[in-house]
């Protein structure tokens, strides 16, 4: 009789039914017949070897001819109540410019473990963020829509000479009596060994440096004579020609008008957290405080891979507060209709917002 | 043991609220393999347990605005699945109506580690042949404890049946299987 009861009980603790009382019940029983841990032991047996054989359905294949199949489902959901655009192609066309990049910096790499003297070239696209370790050891995270270039024998000389477009964060290593130079068509570092991220992306009027620990030497390009020393937790702005938070398009000031401006890094704090707004793109996260749809399209272009294009005044208007991790455009674009009332079409790398 | 997505909850609100395919992707990828084993061992053809699989997360997709007001979706899913795999079997069959009992169900105590010797081929054989000659009901029963990781009110409410039945089924199935281990070992 016991041994049926001891049956029945497995039974249980098996599927994890057994309350508190059951399983006192169970180890009393057990304790008077020692063979049933035979039981006990094969169950458990038998129970994990079918559990393990659960992952051997090629899952991503199935998704792909599961999408594949539905995909008139799948097409642009966000939009769904005003027209159906669909594109199945989207995900072809993200996947040959993923393979792209990768092939550029796989040449680039190869550049320069075999070049000698030669120029290295270092390029992220658009949605594409990398990290990398330049020969001297310095870190370097690339954003996206950036470009790095540098000769590959820098370790060897005497002065460690980067060129840069776009925006990236240095993890210089410290060499004494070696600085580490930084150059952007508007702005340049020098640094012997410290943590900055400099902004510098042709297309627009301002560039930015905000620097983490240790102390850097900004200088303007054409005014040599000039130069800034920024102390950790500050950040240095250069503007040039007309502001680009002027609404006024037509209203153009003299291109060689310049503005500087030096401020303190002051964290965000959205929900429990605080981020650094400028350096936080390299733990992939996208952080913006009350920043205006106009001011957020280039960020949000080059974070997503995508064209944006504005064509109401009032939505442009609208201020948001955020943090984007992982979220593809659709979702953060719904989530961000839920804070201030937009309609938005997607097309290919196209967003229209309306 | 089966593993258990912790942000189920959450990869559902994702669906529901933001339309978010990859969220889908995730629960596509945490669904599917239970759903397709269970409707593999209703259909017994690898190509209808798929297509059926497939229906079974289409639906999901299809019904997302209404999914956060589901309180299991597992069971949801598996209830969906019996459903879609019993009508199959309606078409499929020339016979009035097909139940749950006329169906053939097979257990697989298969890919043991190599390491462990406790049972070998002979005892396996014998297991497996005890578990054959159980009830359709029970076996499933057996099935989606063991196999899915389900709780014994989840089973009770895919197979529509009382917890109390669950129970007896699964105590059933593994006295059969301790049965023939108390012969081999000679144990009490």
């Amino acid at each position: 009789m016991d041994s049926n009861k001891i049956i029945e009980l497995l039974a249980r603790k098996m599927a994890g039914e057994a309350t508190a009382t059951e399983l006192e019940q169970l180890n009393e029983l057990m304790a008077g017949y020692p063979d049933t841990v035979y039981y006990e032991e094969i169950l458990k047996e038998i129970w994990q070897t079918s559990a393990q054989n659960n992952e051997q359905l090629p899952l991503d294949e199935l998704y792909l001819r599961h999408q594949f199949r539905y995909y008139v489902d799948f097409a642009a959901p966000a939009e769904r109540p005003v027209s159906k655009t669909y594109d199945p192609f989207e995900k072809l066309l993200a996947g040959a410019a993923g393979i792209l990049v990768i092939l550029l910096i796989c040449f680039a790499w190869w550049y320069i473990t075999d070049g000698d003297g030669v120029k290295t070239r270092i390029v992220a696209g658009k949605g594409i963020r990398k990290k990398l370790m330049l020969p001297d050891g310095t870190l370097v995270w690339l954003n996206a829509g950036s470009q790095l270039s540098y000769s590959s024998d820098l370790n060897k000389k005497k002065i460690r000479r980067v060129y840069l477009t776009g925006e990236a964060f240095f993890d210089v290593s410290h060499r004494s009596n070696r600085p580490f130079i930084v150059r952007t068509d508007k702005i340049s570092v020098k640094v012997l060994g410290t943590a900055f991220n400099i902004q510098a992306y042709p297309r627009e009027h301002t560039a930015e440096a905000t620097l983490l620990r240790g102390s850097i030497e900004l200088s303007v390009n054409d005014r040599s004579g000039q130069k800034v020393i920024l102390s950790p937790s500050e950040k240095f702005a250069f503007t040039t020609g007309r502001h680009s938070r002027s609404g006024k398009k037509d209203y153009v000031r003299n291109p060689r008008d310049i503005r500087m401006m030096i401020d303190h890094v002051v964290p965000v704090k959205i929900g429990q957290k605080e981020y650094i707004e400028e350096t936080s793109w390299k733990d992939d996260r996208l952080v913006f405080k009350n920043e205006s749809l106009e001011e957020l399209k280039p960020r949000l272009e080059r974070w997503f891979n995508v064209q944006i294009h504005l064509e109401s005044d009032l939505p442009s208007k609208y201020r948001f507060t955020g943090v984007f991790t992982k979220e593809s455009i659709t979702e953060a674009l719904t989530a961000m209709q839920l804070i201030k009332p937009f309609t938005f079409k997607l097309k290919a790398h196209d967003v229209i917002i309306y | 043991m089966p593993k258990r997505l912790p942000d189920l909850a959450d990869l559902i609100s994702r669906i529901t609220l933001y339309d978010s395919e990859s969220a889908y992707q995730q629960l596509f990828k945490f669904l599917f393999p239970s759903l397709y084993r269970f409707c593999y061992c209703l259909l017994r053809s690898r190509e209808l347990a798929e297509e059926t699989a497939n229906d079974v997360m289409i639906t999901l997709w299809r019904n997302r605005q209404r999914l956060m007001d589901i309180q299991n979706i597992s069971v949801y899913a598996f209830v969906i699945a019996r459903n879609l795999s019993l009508n199959t079997l309606n078409r499929h069959s020339r016979r009035e109506l097909v139940s749950l009992d006329d169906i053939h169900v097979d257990i697989a105590l298969d890919t043991l580690d190599p390491e462990q010797i406790l049972i070998n081929e002979e005892l396996k054989r014998k297991l497996e042949q005890a578990t054959a000659t159980l009830p359709n009901r029970c076996k499933l029963v057996f099935k989606l404890i063991k196999e899915d990781g389900l709780s014994y009110r989840e089973t009770a409410d895919i197979l529509n049946i009382s917890v109390k039945t669950v129970d007896a089924h699964l105590v059933t199935a593994v006295k059969r299987l301790t049965a023939i281990l108390k012969a081999e070992f000679k144990l009490m």
